[in-house]
């Protein structure tokens, strides 16, 4: 489903150039469950923006589903990722101005979709997340564990075929870390790729590989073999 | 503890140098605005406050409720000063003036030293009360008696200046219209340019006793020509007053509709004719220099919040260390007011830059000391300090109630999707008042042009005329025989007024009214050649013809005369004047016979005898192109045939263009242009603002959405779309107010009010508030989204 070759970002600063990724190799399969681990500032957020398309490489090859999208413009971007990537943040990102109902109808509306599906769509995919009761709340009057639930039902309600998650649990406490976790693997299991950046070992072990990266490469890569 | 206010403050300006700036030109422009206009409407309404007996002094006038409207007119009768205003107890002083004139026309020529012939329109028949009364300031000779003796004048300096270039002007005499010599008894001082009264030169009373000859003049109750002036004992009430004269006319035949009444000397410049015209116009241009001023306090609060973001850090680790809130409060409070007090400091420095240009589309000679005078200049600064708490209060009281770990952490607002949000409302009056301001101008405009391009139903163009006081009789033929050689000269006629200049009133009564019925007229006495000359259409009958020797018995009257009478078959039915029938022989098309803001009278045209005599007008249609070598024709053919007798060709646009009225109408549609110009730079400054605390504080909305697969055109068209919602709702707003206007808005003949006025004015603020948001907008929604998600 995803594969890059020599994937190369560099930064420019002033007169310094910062390669955040150099010369990544790596490839991702159809259903797989990936865990992307490393220092911070070690280029695993960087590899999870061009994953998902809200970045260009500055060298390199990437195919999104045997096309090479390296070259790709804003626009070719925006439309490959609308209904294909579902995004989950450690910081959930929600939108404060639109309740929960909203939030989540929010890819959909990207998509085109007739506002009687849509609104099938995410009473449905609430009710799998268990957070349908929660409709009519905004962000604010959610707990943490709530509002990163809301998140996942944005990035699955368009049953996109790719989801990223950037550190999901970073900003919850273990409990509700954990049941975000078992809910990625659940969707998992249902066929959704999962690529996944964090910095817990726990966490990681949900996965199936194991991607170490330090200084923008690729340093280990481990199978999951639980 | 002030040193660090101070400073932190400098610092904050030099921070955000752009939106200071713009916050600065905005309270600037606001303020500069305000202090123009309030100083122009502080004016208006301090007419006259020069004399020290202002509160005492009052103008008798008639109002005449025999006349459709009903007519306040400035004047009373001379019989009222000697048998009724100067018996009553209540009454200290009474003065009797009269324009200086014949009948019509005014003013009067003076021999200049070097035989020249100076016009000098403003002059009053006048007692010597008016010392007693008005605060005249006296220069030469003495007040005592200087208009108590026949043949007598009082002359201003600048009059002196030019009669007696050399001084020692008391004693001397001056010779009027060519062979009246009058000896001057004083020289007083110019009137102030806010005096109502401003005439050059007063001739004693007397003397118009005996120049006019006209015998029972102190009995005369129905010549309504007057001045009559009372000054009021101290603590006299003028409804007493009102109350003891109201029945003058009972007994005078005619007129026993009219009731004379009091009008105060602060009313006398505002509203001579008791109507409210002027204070209406006074009233739209002080909500136009509120509404400015609110307008830049609304933009302020908006560009204080907008930076508000950036100030977040601050504040939050201020209240970690342990300001309470009152103190951040007090501390934003201090901020604005200083930053508006220094706004209004600079605003002065603008409108006193600005007061020459308002001074010349207003034709006025304010001087911007009216600003320091009385009030103002307190209410001014009351006024700024009040914007400031007002423009602060708000950001104030936001800014000090964020909670410190929010503000730390980032997250600065809470509002869950609230729809009607304080700063909605903020917006949405902007809006209101940007498109009101701008579509009242647009309807000051249009109504300008139709006042302009009015049909008058003569022709005015190519026209000649000249204000005549003959003295020695001439024969009309002679003179228009010997103009008409002139290929320049189209046609010449005579009358008694003319279009836009002079009217003689009167009661008709006419074949087939009711006992009780009489209507007011406006009559003219003309010669064969009037209707011609001034190409006015017949739509019944005919004009006068030499041909018809009976009609110097008959009449022609105009269509709104014919509607008053409700006649159908007009020609042969008679109009009755003091008791005389004429037979009516014509009925001219309607014709403005006044400035276009008038009703059109009912218009009554008599045959004169063709005798050049006395007070008359003469018009003289010249070929297309031919005006300046005509004007020297009719001047020499004129002074060849009556070399004793003082005139002036004038132009007859000249009139046209300086009627007040008109003139009004065209500063007041400048002063709104520049409104409207003026609260568009505001709004675009205060559209920049929002657009910049829109985005700021949507930026993680606008890359949450990116992501979610919004494409820049969709984030463009939906913030775009949430500015358009609130405009929509300003312009609910907006155009009402703007209709309303256009109701209170005075003047007889309006254009119908048209839907393009609102159509343009609303296209014209969508555009400039795109362009205003365009550059901002396109700025997030291009941003990638990484880097707006990061920064969150």
């Amino acid at each position: 489903m995803i594969k890059t070759q020599n994937l190369t970002k560099a930064f420019q600063t002033e007169d310094i150039e910062t390669l955040a990724l150099n010369e990544v190799n790596f490839e991702v399969k159809k259903g797989e469950f990936v865990a992307i681990m490393g220092p911070s500032g070690c280029g695993k957020s960087t590899l999870l923006n061009i994953i998902g398309l809200l970045d260009n490489p500055t060298g390199g090859d990437y195919f999104f589903d045997g096309t090479n999208v390296a070259k790709f413009r804003e626009s070719q971007r925006t439309n490959l990722r609308k209904g294909n990537i579902g995004f989950v943040f450690q910081s959930f990102n929600l939108i404060d101005e639109l309740n929960v109902f909203e939030n989540v109808e929010l890819p959909l509306l990207y998509l085109k979709y007739g506002s009687k599906e849509r609104k099938k769509m995410v009473n449905d995919v609430l009710e799998k997340m268990s957070i349908a009761h929660r409709a009519k709340h905004f962000p604010q009057q959610l707990s943490g564990g709530q509002q990163q639930r809301v998140a996942i039902s944005r990035a699955v309600v368009a049953n996109p075929g790719l989801i990223l998650a950037d550190e999901p649990t970073g900003n919850l406490d273990s409990k509700n870390g954990l049941d975000v976790m078992n809910l990625l693997s659940e969707l998992n299991r249902e066929g959704t790729t999962i690529v996944m950046v964090t910095h817990s070992m726990h966490d990681a072990g949900f996965a199936h590989r194991i991607i170490n990266l330090f200084d923008g490469q690729i340093v280990t890569e481990v199978s999951n073999l639980l | 503890m002030i040193n660090h206010f101070l400073t932190g403050i400098y610092r904050n300006i030099l921070k955000n140098k752009a939106s200071s700036f713009l916050n600065l030109i905005n309270l600037i422009l606001g303020f500069g605005t305000f202090i123009l206009f309030a100083s122009l409407v502080s004016y208006e309404f301090n007419y006259d406050t020069f004399n020290t007996n202002f509160d005492n002094i009052y103008r008798v006038q008639t109002k005449q409720e025999d006349s459709y409207p009903t007519n306040y007119c400035t004047y009373s009768p001379s019989a009222l000063r000697y048998h009724l205003l100067a018996d009553l107890p209540e009454v200290e002083k009474v003065l009797l003036m009269r324009e200086i004139s014949g009948n019509q026309g005014s003013g009067q020529f003076f021999t200049l030293p070097d035989g020249g012939q100076l016009y000098e329109k403003l002059g009053y028949w006048c007692e010597n009360s008016i010392f007693d009364i008005f605060t005249i300031g006296i220069k030469e000779g003495t007040t005592a008696n200087a208009l108590t003796e026949p043949n007598t004048i009082v002359i201003t300096e600048k009059l002196a200046n030019k009669l007696f270039p050399k001084g020692g002007a008391v004693g001397k005499q001056v010779v009027m219209g060519k062979r009246f010599p009058l000896t001057v008894t004083a020289v007083i001082a110019d009137f102030p340019v806010n005096s109502e009264l401003e005439p050059s030169y007063l001739i004693s009373m007397s003397t118009f006793e005996t120049l006019s000859g006209s015998k029972g003049f102190r009995d005369n109750w129905t010549a309504i020509s007057n001045d009559n002036f009372i000054l009021l004992k101290k603590g006299a009430n003028p409804k007493l007053v009102d109350a003891k004269i109201k029945d003058a006319f009972k007994d005078i035949k005619d007129f026993e509709k009219s009731t004379p009444y009091l009008h105060p000397l602060s009313k006398m410049h505002l509203s001579p004719n008791s109507q409210p015209d002027y204070y209406i116009i006074l009233s739209m241009l002080s909500l136009a220099a509120v509404l400015m001023l609110v307008l830049s306090c609304i933009n302020y609060v908006n560009l204080s919040l907008a930076n508000s973001t950036q100030r977040a850090c601050e504040i939050g680790i201020k209240k970690v260390v342990g300001f309470s809130k009152k103190g951040i409060a007090v501390q934003f409070l201090g901020e604005t007011m200083l930053f508006t007090f220094v706004s209004m400091i600079l605003g002065i420095v603008a409108a006193i830059v600005a007061f020459p240009v308002l001074n010349n589309i207003l034709d006025k000679h304010m001087d911007f000391t009216v600003f320091f005078q009385g009030h103002l200049i307190l209410i001014v600064v009351l006024t700024s300090m009040f914007a400031g708490i007002l423009s602060g209060i708000y950001p104030a009281l936001i800014l000090s109630s964020y909670n410190p770990i929010r503000v730390l952490k980032g997250k600065l607002f809470n509002d869950r999707g609230k729809t009607f949000s304080t700063k909605k409302i903020l917006i949405t009056a902007q809006f209101a008042i940007s498109l009101f301001m701008l579509i009242v101008s647009l309807i000051m405009n249009n109504h300008l042009q139709f006042i302009l391009n009015k049909e008058l139903g003569f022709d005015n163009k190519n026209i000649l005329f000249a204000e005549m006081n003959v003295k020695d009789n001439v024969s009309f033929e002679t003179v228009k025989n010997r103009l008409l050689q002139h290929p320049e000269i189209a046609d010449v006629s005579m009358s008694s007024t003319m279009p836009f200049n002079g009217n003689i009133g009167g009661y008709v009564t006419w074949e087939g009214a009711m006992p009780d019925q009489k209507e007011m007229i406006s009559r003219n006495y003309v010669n064969y050649d009037f209707i011609p000359t001034y190409n006015l259409k017949m739509a019944y009958g005919r004009n006068f013809s030499p041909e018809y020797p009976s009609d110097n018995q008959n009449c022609i009257i105009n269509e709104t005369a014919l509607k008053a009478f409700g006649w159908t078959d007009p020609i042969g039915k008679q109009v009755i004047l003091y008791g005389k029938p004429y037979p009516v022989v014509g009925v001219v098309k309607d014709f403005h016979a006044f400035s276009v803001h008038n009703p059109i009278p009912n218009y009554i045209m008599f045959l004169n005898n063709n005798i050049l005599i006395g007070s008359k007008m003469v018009t003289i249609r010249v070929t297309p192109g031919n005006g300046q070598k005509a004007k020297q024709l009719v001047t020499s053919e004129l002074e060849s045939v009556m070399p004793n007798e003082p005139f002036e060709i004038k132009d007859f646009n000249v009139i046209l263009y300086t009627e007040n009225a008109y003139q009004l109408w065209k500063a007041f549609e400048k002063l709104f242009l520049i409104f409207a110009i003026v609260s568009l730079i505001v709004s675009s400054i205060g559209l920049f603002g929002l657009m910049v605390f829109t985005i700021k504080r949507r930026t993680k909305e606008i890359g949450i959405r990116k992501v979610m697969g919004s494409s820049v055109t969709n984030i463009y068209q939906q913030l775009s779309l949430e500015v358009f919602a609130l405009l929509g709702s300003a312009i609910l707003i907006a155009c009402p107010a703007a209709v309303l206007i256009y109701k209170v808005m005075p003047g007889t003949y309006k254009e119908p009010l048209s839907i393009t006025v609102f159509i343009v004015g609303v296209l014209l603020i969508a555009v400039i508030s795109q362009l205003t948001i365009s550059y901002h907008v396109l700025k997030a929604a291009i941003r990638n989204p990484v880097e707006t998600l990061r920064y969150e």
